[in-house]
């Protein structure tokens, strides 16, 4: 008689967790970069105990199966530094991760260290399609990147950044920090379409995430007082039912 | 619930956001200031259902799996060291470099410290400082009979003495570029300390190949693009809201539960 109930809870929980999800675009909404991130459910069917359908409906139960990447491209921004690459269309420029395994990202908020490696904002170096890092020297001035990702300075050209694609984008995995994870094997993109002196934006779209937020809010309320006059019908039932059995 | 409390580095976000913008804002007609941007990154991920795992003993494997991101967090304010425009004052000791390259100025307690600000001037023994009254390195001392001071491209300082025809050369300004301009410490006053992020000081006169030429009479102006900080300002106020939003709505939700019977 409950699972009407825990079907409802179900939903709650989910509701819940897709809140996150909007908290989580919302709170990235100018982070470079950046991906919105959408919950996709489905319904859990099940058999109720008797193996019967209720109403000619078997069971179903909400569950949250995949989260999924919105892969748009965000706005490009012009910022005036020279070492800042945006994407244009598909590609994640490859940099070396902590353990030596490449991680891909499409934040090209890149910057030069110490030694005049370029590196991304955490110290991680960038790669170029040979799997090399890249050095300037104190002297090189005026750093050009092209569209196709070579990169040259008045001394003559350093190298080519690698962009790369993959076969299942969106199983790529997050590992914060705007960079991405995966076992899958790089595609490289001879022909990149880059951007100097430019960021991509957040794909964030604030107004449609309000818009989403103010759903959830509401079918959240609902289901709770779905709950509720669900409650009070068992109570009900069970008022009832005791009245007959003591006449 | 999750969404208060990642809604709530969404605020805190947004706000250093907006402190970044009024420095900048305020900043503005500071010579030499080199405008400062944040940059965001998204912070760690919570797998419910972790990507590439399998579905079905067939091996099937689920496309995206369930990620739950955290929130935002501050990843780095850097400077943009893009060239400001040059303003003539016709001060003679007004600096400007064209290009890459930092004069230095030595402190009180020894260190040397750069500093893209050329307002200079002399003290009462003819040395060059500048306006905090440090002197410039390396020092460069005007006698007090010359009647007229050039500084050329190359940072050579030439003097007329009184009665004299020809120029002489009383010294040589030297300036110094880093690896990692970025990396370098802001102490206030337009002045910048070497740090292990920025590299080693290299110095040469300037015009020398990878160092900018000096400008005479002139005085390099703050990068601050005010338009473009106002339109920042706006966007960072838009999603702090946005990000309040998230909250109330997340505290309204706990609201329902709490009243459950």
């Amino acid at each position: 008689m409950e699972t009407s109930s825990y079907i409802a809870l179900s939903r709650l929980g989910a509701l819940r967790r897709e809140m996150s999800t909007i908290a989580n675009n919302m709170a990235n909404m100018n982070t470079t970069s950046y991906k919105g991130e959408r919950m996709m459910f489905v319904d859990h069917i099940t058999r109720s105990k008797s193996g019967d359908f209720i109403a000619d409906q078997r069971l179903s139960f909400t569950r949250d199966v995949a989260s999924y990447r919105d892969t748009s491209e965000g706005t490009i921004e012009q910022t005036g530094n020279p070492l800042d690459i945006a994407i244009h269309g598909d590609g994640y420029f490859v940099v070396q991760g902590p353990n030596g395994a490449q991680q891909y990202t499409r934040n090209g908020n890149f910057r030069l260290d110490n030694t005049g490696q370029m590196v991304t904002q955490n110290g991680q170096p960038v790669l170029t399609d040979a799997g090399a890092p890249i050095f300037f020297a104190p002297e090189d001035t005026n750093i050009v990147v092209n569209g196709d990702g070579t990169i040259s300075t008045e001394n003559g050209q350093i190298g080519k950044l690698q962009v790369v694609t993959f076969d299942r984008p969106l199983a790529l995995q997050r590992a914060g920090n705007g960079l991405y994870t995966t076992d899958q094997a790089a595609i490289p993109i001879d022909r990149p379409q880059l951007a100097q002196h430019a960021l991509e934006r957040s794909n964030v779209e604030g107004v449609l995430e309000m818009t989403r937020m103010i759903e959830v809010s509401r079918r959240y309320k609902s289901t709770q007082s779905f709950i509720d006059k669900e409650d009070e019908r068992i109570r009900k039932a069970i008022n009832e039912l005791a009245k007959v059995g003591s006449n | 619930m999750r969404s208060l409390s990642i809604a709530a580095t969404g605020m805190l976000a947004q706000q250093r956001n907006v402190e970044v913008v009024s420095n900048n804002l305020a900043n503005m007609n500071t010579t030499g200031f080199m405008r400062r941007r944040t940059e965001f990154h998204d912070l760690l991920y919570q797998n419910l259902r972790r990507v590439g795992s399998t579905s079905s003993d067939a091996g099937d494997i689920v496309p995206s799996g369930v990620q739950i991101g955290l929130g935002v967090k501050l990843a780095a304010v850097y400077r943009i060291h893009e060239q400001g425009n040059l303003n003539p004052t016709d001060n003679a000791f007004d600096l400007a470099v064209q290009g890459r390259g930092f004069f230095q100025v030595q402190m009180p307690n020894g260190d040397t410290t750069y500093t893209r600000d050329g307002t200079f001037q002399l003290n009462a023994n003819g040395q060059i400082v500048t306006h905090d009254g440090y002197p410039i390195l390396p020092n460069i001392t005007v006698p007090s009979n010359a009647v007229d001071v050039a500084i050329n491209t190359s940072g050579e300082v030439l003097v007329k003495l009184d009665g004299q025809v020809a120029y002489s050369n009383v010294g040589q300004i030297q300036t110094a570029i880093f690896a990692n301009e970025a990396g370098l410490e802001s102490i206030g006053s337009n002045l910048y300390l070497e740090t292990p992020a920025s590299g080693n000081a290299t110095t040469a006169a300037p015009g020398t190949t990878g160092y900018g030429t000096i400008l005479q009479g002139f005085l390099e102006t703050s990068n601050v693009n005010a338009v473009e900080e106002i339109s920042n300002l706006i966007s960072a106020q838009r999603a702090y809201e946005m990000n309040s939003k998230v909250i109330q709505t997340s505290d309204d939700m706990m609201g329902t539960l709490t009243s459950l019977r």
